[in-house]
């Protein structure tokens, strides 16, 4: 009996899991062809390109000898950085709720510092030829500062993910934590049920103030336009993920639209009290949800330009402030 | 056809590296592939400026001294499979400036490309057109699919 | 405006950008200093696109070397075969009909607005705002065509001989039709694009008081063109040059010398463009295109300067046995470089190519007479 309900349970997730990666991987073609090209009227891509066929083609590719002083590592994390991505999701699963370790906000918020400590990894890793290793004569006769001490981009991008840790995911984890005051727990569960009896938190003032917050928070940390200074176009290029190739990118590709997914699905958990479950109909919500925040966020990327650290400031300011005033209204 | 190629197909990732020319098919070529009017996207032909993520180089310029090692380091950068398209008069046989100093060899112009590394397609024209650079990336498609 | 100093003289670590760069339309090497990702100082190195082009002109008979100048620069093509062609028709005494001065005033004013066009789209690609750049770009195309309407190629279009233009490039009544309406497409498509674009409220605080080169900098180091007109210096060479005579229009100035100003400079510059083009469609004279009546002799040194998109050109060049001998070119970026650098100082890192975008830099204009050393 307790054996069938495991293997229930665990098909039950694996299942989900595989249906919310399928879809996921349509969310960058979706935000390319429907959002930005149709804003930029133009025709775009196929919504399969982005999200499917270019890591399918990557995969296809040689694999070539990384850059960095520890390649093995720099490999590693995307990986990591994917299966980061995959617990988090598990853990938002209605069976998983028996492991109350794993569904807690508590586990969800260290999974996802674990993704940004895996960025700053990344970008200190990261030796690329765009850079410093441009065979170019820098140090000739005549040239300013001779002695100075000479940088990647990427190092750049480091310092900047670092930064984004101490205070730039502010707002994600003050939203997440505004569910918290009304249901008095930090359990999923708890969570769910709560809303469940009470309507979405969504609906009320605090959960409305929140949700904002959490919108600017998920930009901010799938590092999307205006909020991408840490793969800023016009200096460090792609940041992080400049020197990953073949299989790496592929699964870089892959873990950016699993993750848009993923935190929808979180959304969808915290502030209307569904759960992803291929078994019910509210899966159909949590799509909507993933959808409706990638749409919200193609619109906003498309029609603003990077911030940089004088911009970033009162932007993650002003959301941080917004959260606290969320989980104030919460708990009065 | 099969899945690699099938991929291959809908994503191709343009790297555009100038090497000294006179600007005007850099211009064109970003032009082409960002100006909605010719929209290379729609032909799933997405630019990229990280060389690990390209499968087309497009080189123009007739390469002078000072970049012909970026050039090098740049394509020895790309994994395989990869492919060169070389864009412009000054990329295909130097241009006016091959022959600076009449019989006496330039010291400056280490062009054409093919001189530095192996090019799979040469678009003619001084400068290019868009539609001469969506045409030659386009008619590299069937050397990049079949390619391992 | 007070001059700028760095923040500190403490260069934490050097960000070396280039030579291929997507900030970068051309090969340039920049090599930033910074201190806590605020730049303290730049370097930029130009010569990787040293062609000598001047070193090929040496020698070349004068019609063939006007036309070589087209190839020094893909976006200012035309002001380079127009100033050329000027030297030697000042060195001569030609005199040009004045349908072929018109229509060469129309080739250069179409070519300040791609210029500006791609000033513009460029500048907010640089600011990752891909959005507005592809709706510049969009713009630019009509101008493209229009080029490519007159000289036949979209870039280097070859009108202006010795004498004249090319009788390629003559405007009939359809063309001047077409001009006509694509001016008032442009225009509106401007006036849209300059209302959503100062409207937008994160576009301005990004470009707001970032780059900020100060006029008593600007004449210090004999910044030309839009980029010193941004910091309020009315200077513009149009007012003196003969072939402005019939045109009124405005010099257009800002006050501040940031990159605000210097986008919005582009764009009002657009209009004035666009007006001068108005008036030469309306006034157009009819005559001959070229003037075939002179001699080859030989000249002194003649000196010409034009006003082109990015700031002052110079050509200079003899003529000898219907050859050219001793030819200079100073081109607008050159001056603009140590605008550039300086511009840098004290901004955040992501905005560093930003600012020298800003002075709108074409290196593969001013990369032709240095001479690089080799040992």
């Amino acid at each position: 009996m307790f054996s069938n309900t495991l293997i229930n349970s665990v098909l039950a997730v694996v299942l989900t899991v595989i249906v919310c990666f399928i879809i996921s991987t349509l969310l960058p073609g979706i935000e390319r062809k429907y959002i930005h090209a149709r804003i930029q009227q133009r025709i775009g891509p196929l919504v399969i390109a982005p999200g499917i066929m270019a890591p399918l083609k990557f995969m296809f590719k040689e694999n070539v000898k990384v850059e960095s002083p520890v390649p093995g590592l720099y490999k590693i994390l995307p990986i990591l950085c994917f299966i980061v991505v995959l617990c988090i999701l598990v853990a938002l699963t209605p069976q998983a709720y028996a492991i109350p370790a794993l569904a807690s906000l508590v586990a969800i918020v260290g999974f996802l510092k674990v993704e940004e400590i895996c960025y700053v990894l990344m970008g200190a890793l990261s030796k690329s030829v765009m850079s410093l290793r441009m065979p170019f004569p820098d140090l000739a006769k005549g040239g300013a500062h001779l002695n100075a001490q000479r940088s990647f981009i990427e190092d750049i991008s480091a310092k900047r993910s670092l930064r984004m840790i101490t205070y730039g995911s502010f707002p994600l984890y003050l939203a997440l934590f505004a569910p918290v005051t009304a249901a008095r727990s930090i359990f999923l569960q708890d969570i769910v049920l709560y809303q469940q009896a009470h309507g979405p938190f969504l609906f009320t003032v605090a959960g409305g103030i929140a949700a904002i917050v959490f919108f600017i928070g998920y930009m901010i940390i799938l590092n999307e336009y205006p909020f991408s200074i840490i793969k800023a176009k016009s200096d460090v290029i792609e940041g992080p993920y400049m020197e990953y190739a073949s299989k790496y990118r592929a699964i870089v590709y892959l873990t950016r639209g699993f993750f848009m997914f993923v935190l929808g699905c979180v959304f969808s958990v915290l502030f209307i009290g569904i759960p992803p479950n291929i078994f019910s109909l509210g899966i159909l919500v949590n799509i909507a949800v993933a959808l409706i925040f990638v749409f919200m966020m193609g619109i906003f990327s498309a029609f603003s330009p990077v911030f940089t650290n004088r911009q970033l400031l009162p932007t993650i300011l002003g959301a941080t402030l917004l959260g606290i005033l969320a989980v104030v209204i919460g708990l009065l | 056809m099969g899945i690699k190629s099938f991929s291959r197909a809908r994503a191709i990732h343009v790297m555009l590296v100038y090497t000294g020319g006179c600007n005007g098919c850099d211009i064109e070529i970003v032009n082409s592939i960002l100006s909605p009017r010719f929209d290379a996207e729609q032909y799933n032909v997405f630019l990229t400026w990280n060389p690990r993520e390209a499968d087309v180089l497009v080189v123009t310029g007739p390469v002078t001294h000072l970049n012909r090692k970026p050039l090098e380091a740049i394509y020895e950068a790309i994994p395989n499979p990869k492919l060169v398209v070389a864009a412009g008069s000054c990329a295909l046989m130097g241009g006016v400036y091959k022959n600076c100093y009449g019989d006496i060899p330039s010291e400056e112009i280490e062009g054409p490309v093919e001189n530095i590394i192996p090019v799979n397609a040469k678009i003619p024209g001084c400068a290019v057109r868009p539609q001469d650079v969506l045409a030659g990336v386009v008619s590299l498609l069937p050397t990049l699919l079949d390619a391992d | 405006m007070d001059e700028k100093v760095p923040r500190s003289n403490i260069i934490e670590t050097e960000i070396p950008m280039g030579t291929v760069h997507p900030a970068a339309l051309e090969p340039y090497r920049v090599r930033f200093f910074v201190e806590d990702e605020i730049v303290q100082e730049a370097e930029i190195t130009i010569g990787v696109n040293h062609r000598g082009i001047e070193r090929i002109m040496e020698g070349l008979p004068v019609q063939k070397a006007n036309s070589l100048t087209e190839k020094i620069c893909g976006i200012c093509s035309n002001s380079h075969i127009w100033n050329s062609c000027r030297t030697a028709e000042m060195g001569l005494g030609i005199e040009i009909p004045d349908r072929a001065l018109y229509i060469r005033v129309i080739m250069g004013e179409l070519e300040r607005l791609h210029s500006h066009f791609l000033y513009l789209a460029h500048g907010c690609e640089v600011l990752s705002h891909e959005t507005f750049s592809m709706r510049v770009f969009y713009l630019r195309e009509i101008v493209m065509e229009l080029l490519a309407m007159i000289g036949g190629n979209r870039v280097q279009y070859g009108c202006s001989v010795l004498g004249g233009v090319r009788p390629r490039c003559e405007l009939d009544e359809a063309k001047l039709l077409r001009l006509k309406n694509d001016m008032d497409k442009i225009e509106e498509g401007l006036t849209d694009f300059a209302a959503r674009f100062t409207a937008d409220s994160m576009v301005m605080s990004r470009i707001t008081g970032i780059g900020v080169l100060p006029q008593k900098q600007a004449i210090e180091l004999a910044v030309t063109g839009p980029s010193l007109r941004a910091t309020g210096v009315a200077r513009d060479l149009r007012t003196t040059m003969f072939e402005y005579e019939d045109f009124d229009f405005n010099v257009i100035t800002q006050p501040d010398g940031d990159v605000k100003s210097n986008l919005l400079m582009r764009a009002l510059e657009s209009f004035e463009s666009i007006n001068i083009i108005r008036q030469a469609i309306s006034n157009i004279p009819e005559g001959k295109l070229v003037n075939h009546d002179w001699e080859m002799v030989d000249t002194d040194i003649t000196e010409s300067y034009i006003e082109v998109p990015r700031g002052t050109l110079y050509h200079s060049y003899a003529l000898e046995s219907g050859r050219v001998r001793h030819c200079i070119i100073r081109t607008p970026s050159m001056a603009n470089i140590g605008a550039m650098q300086y511009a840098c100082i004290g901004d955040q890192l992501t905005d560093a190519q930003l600012c020298i975008v800003q002075c709108d830099p074409c290196f593969t204009c001013t990369d032709r007479a240095i001479e690089v050393i080799r040992r």
